[in-house]
């Protein structure tokens, strides 16, 4: 054999270039093998990190949307006692597709039809075919309706649950809660005013509170309704009010509204008479007269003599009495029979400046001081605030006020003289009572006590009285202005009351629109006749629910008024 | 060597174990978590379907649907000023029993004749129950012979049937007759018991109406006299003697 060549044997200088290379290439692949290796566990170790992350601090994957607290879609509102007034509620909704409707739509329109007979088959009909998408069947349906409605088995009917506002105690202080529109917001009352407080997120898990009781609600509503069917009045209106604080604790206007379906009341019953009607309130605001002049110094005795004539004329015009004196009478007297023209020439040396500056004081000549938003513009005299105007506003006419500025009125003299507005929410350390404004002395406040508890024991105002509770108040009769005209035919008759007289706590006002004489009332439509009644059988319901204890034995300091009560007239 | 080649098999070992019991623990922490959180979900609902109740029942109970059972059904009204009461005083004062005044008692007077006056005087507070006693309040205990009744009790007597005014004259009889007698012959003497019932209606229903008085104070004061020096203390406290004249009395009758 040959040996081998040389040749052979000695790697070609080409050959062993292309070792040296593919050692070098070998190398670079390792490299990169090894950068991928690394990338790779990298990601991988980047996810079993982030695994065990999530299983040491993440949530795990069954867990549900979690319900930690019962936050409502809108604030409750609730009395002062806590009872709810207005809450909302998961209502089921029943509405329609037609254009997913899949079966017999006539068949379907006719079956709609009997379930909900508030509309025709005709009309069912025409909405199911109208095209459209999406339709209303009815809201807050009941469950039996519901399941009847989901037995259809029409995949076209949609059934939901949607918050809705509900109002447990139905046509209860109404006027005062207002109602929500479609979409949950407040178009009245306390709904529209706190709407913002009721709908925020954060604010509405607490309820809002108000100043209403719910029970002295009821007796006021009660009565004043029967009143009203009684008397076939055309409306009424009623508040209760703390005489300290200004807490109105009742507030009413009727007809009733429901709010549950306030769509469906009439616009008379949407209508708060309390305060956003203003009427001139008659003699109920001889009081005030009475109370300025003794602030004035004009009178210092209950005793004062004024000449009383039949009529008294006075700047082109003659003013009457229902209970003509003929001859002198004395304050104590003047309110006893509600005289018009004694009244008149107590508000005549008051003079006009005065009777301005108390009255705006008490807040008789803007709009009523409260959280609503539906406040009546008081009409006054105005320009024209001339030396018949002043006689005039002295027993109440030419002057329009809302029953709520009567109330404060009240309050204001009574409590010792001190003016506060009027507040629907319920006094507590987060909502404390405003600084007062002092209007009346504490004296005068307190010898009005024995004069207004003479009307009711003597006066005009018996029939107010409840036994026991020491009411004290006055009526009030005004004719309706009818095309221009005051006519007799129509009156306003109002009570505005106070007990117990002897130490004020509350105020109340009780007010009907337009009553009619009965055969009870022998033929009379005045305030004693028909209003004040209504103040005794609320007092009688309300007065031991708001802890005044009766007591027959106590009355106001009545020696200051019972000395000059010379002659006692038939009642009415 | 064993060891020695293990040892990186056992520190990943180890290493693994503890990753393994520090999952096992988080995973415990993280599945309490949501037990709570299930138990507080589930008081959150609970708390809504209370909700839901109670609206549901202040609804169906609402102040004006109470006011309407009130009218319908339970007629209940505000209480009055007098039934209100200041103080455990007053509450006291209504169960205070009522002094009645009995028009039918007799009226005792006390005579005493001058010369006999000292030892009745003495007697009766030294012994009560002695055998002059009886004797002693025979003298000083006159019945009124006159007896001024009220004007009402005779009047009901006298417009009443005959039969209740025989009723009521048999009530002395049985009264101041013993007892036993009475329960005794009951049966035997019914007969004789009803004409004597009669009797007595006929003497009452044959008086005319103007003098009821007279004939009703004869016929009682024979019978009751001696019934009355049994129970009358003379001298007795005035408390007693009222606690005493009423039995007295529905006895007389």
């Amino acid at each position: 054999m040959n040996a081998p060549s040389p040749a052979l044997v000695a790697p070609r200088p080409e050959r062993l270039r292309l070792v040296g290379q593919r050692r070098q290439l070998l190398a670079v692949m390792h490299q990169r093998l090894m950068f991928g290796m690394v990338v790779y566990a990298g990601i991988i170790a980047l996810i079993a990190l982030r695994i065990l992350y999530l299983a040491a601090f993440g949530d795990h994957a069954g867990r549900k949307v979690s319900l930690t607290s019962l936050v409502p879609e809108r604030g409750d509102i609730v009395d002062r006692n806590g009872d709810p007034l207005a809450r909302t509620i998961d209502a089921w909704t029943i509405a329609i597709h037609p254009t997913k409707v899949i079966g017999d739509k006539l068949a379907l329109a006719r079956r709609l039809a009997v379930l909900m007979p508030e509309h025709s088959e005709e009309h069912y009909f025409a909405l199911l075919r109208s095209g459209k998408p999406f339709f209303y069947l009815r809201r807050r349906a009941s469950p039996a309706l519901v399941e009847a409605v989901n037995a259809l088995g029409e995949p076209g009917l949609a059934i939901q649950r949607e918050p809705d506002r509900l109002y447990p105690q139905t046509t209860l202080a109404a006027h005062v809660l207002g109602y929500t529109d479609v979409d949950g917001h407040g178009v009245a009352g306390m709904e529209r005013a706190f709407d913002s407080q009721l709908s925020n997120q954060a604010t509405r898990g607490s309820p809002l509170v108000l100043s209403i009781d719910s029970r002295v609600q009821q007796a006021l509503e009660h009565e004043l309704l029967n009143a009203m069917t009684k008397f076939s009045a055309i409306g009424a209106a009623g508040v209760v009010m703390d005489v300290k604080t200004g807490e109105v604790l009742a507030l009413t206007s009727l007809p009733q509204l429901n709010p549950n379906a306030a769509g469906q009341g009439t616009d008379e019953a949407r209508f708060n008479r309390a305060t956003l009607g203003v009427y001139e309130l008659g003699s109920t605001f001889k009081p005030f007269t009475v109370a300025m002049a003794m602030d004035s110094g004009i009178i210092k005795s209950f005793g004062k003599v004024y000449n009383c004539p039949d009529q008294l004329p006075a700047y082109g015009h003659i003013i009457h009495d229902t209970h003509p004196f003929g001859g002198q009478c004395t304050v104590a007297e003047i309110m006893k029979e509600s005289s018009n023209i004694g009244t008149a020439q107590i508000a005549a040396q008051i003079g006009a400046e005065r009777q301005k500056f108390f009255l705006r004081k008490m807040g008789f000549l803007n709009r009523i001081d409260v959280e609503l938003t539906e406040r009546g513009r008081t009409l006054t005299p105005g320009s024209n605030w001339g030396p018949l105007e002043v006689m005039t506003v002295g027993y109440g006419h030419g002057i329009a006020v809302t029953p709520l500025h009567l109330a404060t009125g009240y309050a204001t003299l009574f409590n010792g003289g001190v003016y506060h507005p009027a507040t629907l929410l319920k006094v507590s350390p987060t909502h404390p009572v405003p600084r007062g404004v002092r209007v009346f002395s504490e004296e005068t406040s307190y010898r009005m006590r024995a004069l207004l508890r003479l009307v009711v024991m003597q006066g005009t105002g018996k029939k107010a009285d409840a036994p026991g509770y020491r009411v004290g108040g006055k009526t009030g009769t005004a004719e309706k202005l009818l095309n221009g005209r005051y006519t007799s035919s129509a009156v306003v008759t109002t009570f505005a009351g106070v007990f117990p007289m002897d130490e004020p706590r509350y105020v109340i006002v009780a007010m009907l629109d337009d009553p009619k004489a009965t055969k009870d009332s022998y033929g009379f439509h005045t305030a004693g006749w028909n209003v004040a009644p209504v103040v005794s059988g609320t007092i009688s319901r309300i007065a031991p629910m708001l802890g005044v204890h009766p007591d027959r034995t106590r009355e106001p300091d009545m020696g200051q008024v019972l000395p000059f009560v010379h002659k006692t007239h038939p009642e009415e | 060597m064993s060891g020695r080649s293990f040892r990186s098999v056992f520190m990943v070992a180890s290493c693994a174990g503890a990753a393994l019991g520090c999952y096992l623990v988080s995973l415990r922490v993280a599945s309490e978590r949501a037990a709570l959180e299930e138990v507080e979900t589930r008081i959150v609902l609970a708390q809504r379907d209370l909700r839901v109740l109670q609206t549901e029942i202040g609804t169906r109970g609402r102040l004006s649907q109470l006011e309407r059972w009130n009218a319908g059904a339970f007629a209940l009204s505000a209480p009055s000023a007098d039934q209100f009461l200041k103080g455990s005083f007053e509450l006291a004062r209504l169960a205070r029993p009522e002094h009645q005044v009995d028009f039918q008692a007799p009226v005792v007077l006390a005579s005493a004749p001058a010369p006999a006056s000292q030892s009745p005087v003495g007697e009766p507070d030294t012994d009560d129950g002695g055998a002059s006693a009886p004797l002693a309040p025979d003298i000083l205990l006159h019945q009124a012979s006159l007896k001024t009744e009220t004007r009402e009790v005779p009047a009901r007597q006298i417009v009443a049937l005959p039969q209740t005014i025989a009723r009521s004259t048999d009530k002395p009889a049985t009264a101041d007759k013993p007892a036993p007698i009475k329960s005794v012959e009951k049966p035997g003497l019914a007969a004789a018991h009803q004409s004597a019932k009669k009797e007595a209606a006929a003497t009452v229903s044959a008086t005319p109406k103007k003098s009821v008085d007279k004939p009703t104070a004869p016929r009682t004061k024979p019978v009751t006299k001696p019934v009355q020096i049994a129970k009358v203390d003379p001298l007795a406290p005035l408390p007693g003697r009222r606690s005493g004249t009423p039995k007295d009395s529905t006895a007389d009758r």
